[in-house]
């Protein structure tokens, strides 16, 4: 499998996918994305990114299910952050091994911090 | 109507008159020497009186030995009539209160069990018998572990509940009543959801109790409702959320290449978001303290990169001059999330009470074994009236009531503090202090 420098939104919202990915375009980070965890574990077996944004109520296979798979078959290969709206965003981030986690609503300024810290970013990001 | 000839004590007392059950009668010792009395007094007068009467009729010996039979006869007679009548009449009175008592109980929709000094079942009422599908006959007799074997009595998080920690059998040594929410496992059924009230029965305070007793409320239906209250808050806060979430990274993505104005009503926007955000988890927080149904995910943690964290969002240096003081180290064991929604809620509160341009200090530092976090501001004059201007439902009401259920599920405290024109808010936790070291 080759390596990716992207990142992976993984989202089941598509206005979210869709706002992170251009704030992550405009900062200089290519993006992929995927709409559950199925999606996203057929998206890390064609290259692997370099940073995983994990929502976990999704349909299909939700973020549980998808770190369960992702772990078991890859190990801590990839950062993995949660980002979601639930209640216990710490709890949740802890209960699968998560790196980081990113409550929603967000700023910018954090999401953008949070990604700089996995991935080296390519050009100097725009401050929001 | 129905007769009910069955319900008709002895001795003709009213069957519908509840007996005096809440008031001391008079001590057995009292009535016993009153009878005792009557009873000398009235006989020795008999024998008194009826002879004075003999001698004064007849010098006949004969006659008077006759006479004197005769009496002693009749006073035997008279007494024994007398003796039948006080002790039916004070037997009747205890078998109305007795089956008035049965009864009663009998007919309590919850079920009740009664503890003995054994420490076993003595009694279970039909409606305990129903609830834990067993019947009052082979409750009878049973001890603590007994009804962990056949129950299984778990705590709500799922851990089987010890047989000494059941409140029926730790009120014996802690006095009481004791409360707890239980679930019950009875075999072959369903689960039941209890609310169990265990209370010791002295007969004279100071005594150890020599009676027990126990009464299980049934609350399945209404936990299930708390249940499927709390899923729908959950949800419906999961669903606000999530476009609230969108709406403000799309307005922060306009920031960089629009104009000031532009960017003005975009940060604006964004503050809204997060006041809306602020807002769905207030009342998810209030509504699930409501139900008593708020959860805790506490973890041990360092006080200041929080404080810094929230002292950095924008919303508060908008229209303030937001300072933070924080003085060492403070370790805790909190909910980091519930922990910052208070602080924000004091932080809002302080915002909209204090002038523009004024000065907002967020503080935290070590008092004794206790963190204190305190907002402080310059109080607006018309501070006193804010529960008249905006209700209490406002979302500074909720913020601040919000603010106090955290620190108080925490283990500590919400206060205020005046001084001249400025006051402080301040969050009392108990520290952690041996977390680090």
């Amino acid at each position: 499998m080759k390596p990716c420098n992207d990142v992976l939104v993984v989202d089941d919202d598509l206005d979210m996918v869709e706002v992170m990915e251009l704030i992550l375009h405009d900062a200089g980070y290519p993006t992929r994305t995927a709409l559950n965890g199925k999606q996203a574990l057929d998206a890390v077996a064609q290259a692997m990114p370099a940073l995983i944004l994990l929502d976990m109520l999704m349909p299909v296979m939700n973020g549980w299910e998808f770190a369960r798979d992702f772990r078991a078959r890859y190990g801590r290969e990839v950062p993995i952050v949660v980002a979601t709206a639930a209640e216990h965003v710490h709890s949740r981030g802890d209960a699968i091994d998560a790196d980081d986690v990113l409550p929603k609503p967000f700023e910018v300024s954090d999401l953008l911090r949070l990604v700089a810290r996995y991935v080296p970013s390519p050009q100097p990001a725009p401050s929001y | 109507m129905s007769d009910r000839a069955g319900d008709v004590v002895p001795g003709g007392t009213d069957p519908t008159a509840l007996p005096d059950l809440t008031h001391r009668a008079y001590s057995a010792h009292r009535i016993a020497a009153t009878v005792t009395a009557v009873f000398a007094t009235a006989g020795v007068s008999w024998v008194f009186i009826t002879d004075i009467l003999l001698y004064r009729l007849t010098r006949d010996q004969v006659l008077i030995a006759r006479v004197e039979t005769t009496k002693g006869w009749l006073f035997i007679s008279l007494a024994s009539l007398l003796l039948y009548a006080v002790t039916f009449r004070s037997s009747a009175r205890l078998d109305r209160v007795r089956r008035l008592t049965a009864a009663a109980v009998e007919s309590i929709g919850d079920g009740v069990l009664l503890l003995g000094r054994n420490r076993t079942i003595a009694y279970a009422n039909p409606a305990a018998a129903r609830l834990l599908r067993c019947p009052s006959k082979v409750l009878v007799g049973m001890d603590a572990s007994e009804f962990s074997r056949r129950f299984r009595v778990s705590y709500p998080s799922g851990a089987l509940v010890p047989p000494d920690q059941y409140v029926s059998q730790r009120v014996y040594d802690e006095g009481g009543p004791l409360r707890y929410k239980a679930i019950l496992h009875p075999p072959g059924g369903h689960d039941v959801v209890i609310s169990v009230t265990a209370a010791g029965v002295r007969l004279q305070v100071g005594e150890p109790s020599t009676w027990v007793v126990s009464v299980m409320h049934d609350i399945t239906a209404a936990d299930r409702l708390d249940r499927i209250r709390d899923q729908f808050f959950a949800a419906a806060a999961h669903s606000l959320k999530t476009p609230v979430a969108i709406i403000k990274a799309d307005v922060q993505a306009l920031f960089p290449t629009e104009t000031p104005a532009d960017a003005r009503v975009a940060a604006s926007v964004a503050r809204q978001c997060d006041r809306i955000d602020r807002m769905v988890q207030n009342l998810l927080v209030l509504a699930r303290a409501h139900s008593q149904t708020l959860e805790l995910r506490p973890s041990a943690m360092e006080l200041r990169p929080l404080i810094e964290r929230i002292s950095g969002e924008s919303t508060w240096s908008h229209r303030h001059d937001l300072h933070t003081e924080v003085t060492g180290a403070l370790p805790l064991h909190a909910d980091p999330d519930r922990l910052a929604l208070a602080i924000r809620n004091l932080l809002y509160e302080a915002s909209r009470l204090s002038p523009a341009d004024s000065r907002l200090t967020l503080m935290a530092h070590l008092e004794g074994d206790r963190i204190a976090v305190g907002v402080r501001y310059q109080a607006l004059p018309w501070h006193d009236d804010v529960g008249e201007t905006y209700g209490e439902y406002d979302d500074i009401g909720i913020g601040r009531s919000v603010a106090q259920t955290i620190a108080e599920s925490h283990g500590g405290s919400l206060t205020s503090e005046d001084s001249g024109s400025e006051r402080t808010s301040w969050l009392h936790l108990p520290g952690d202090a041996g977390a680090h070291a």
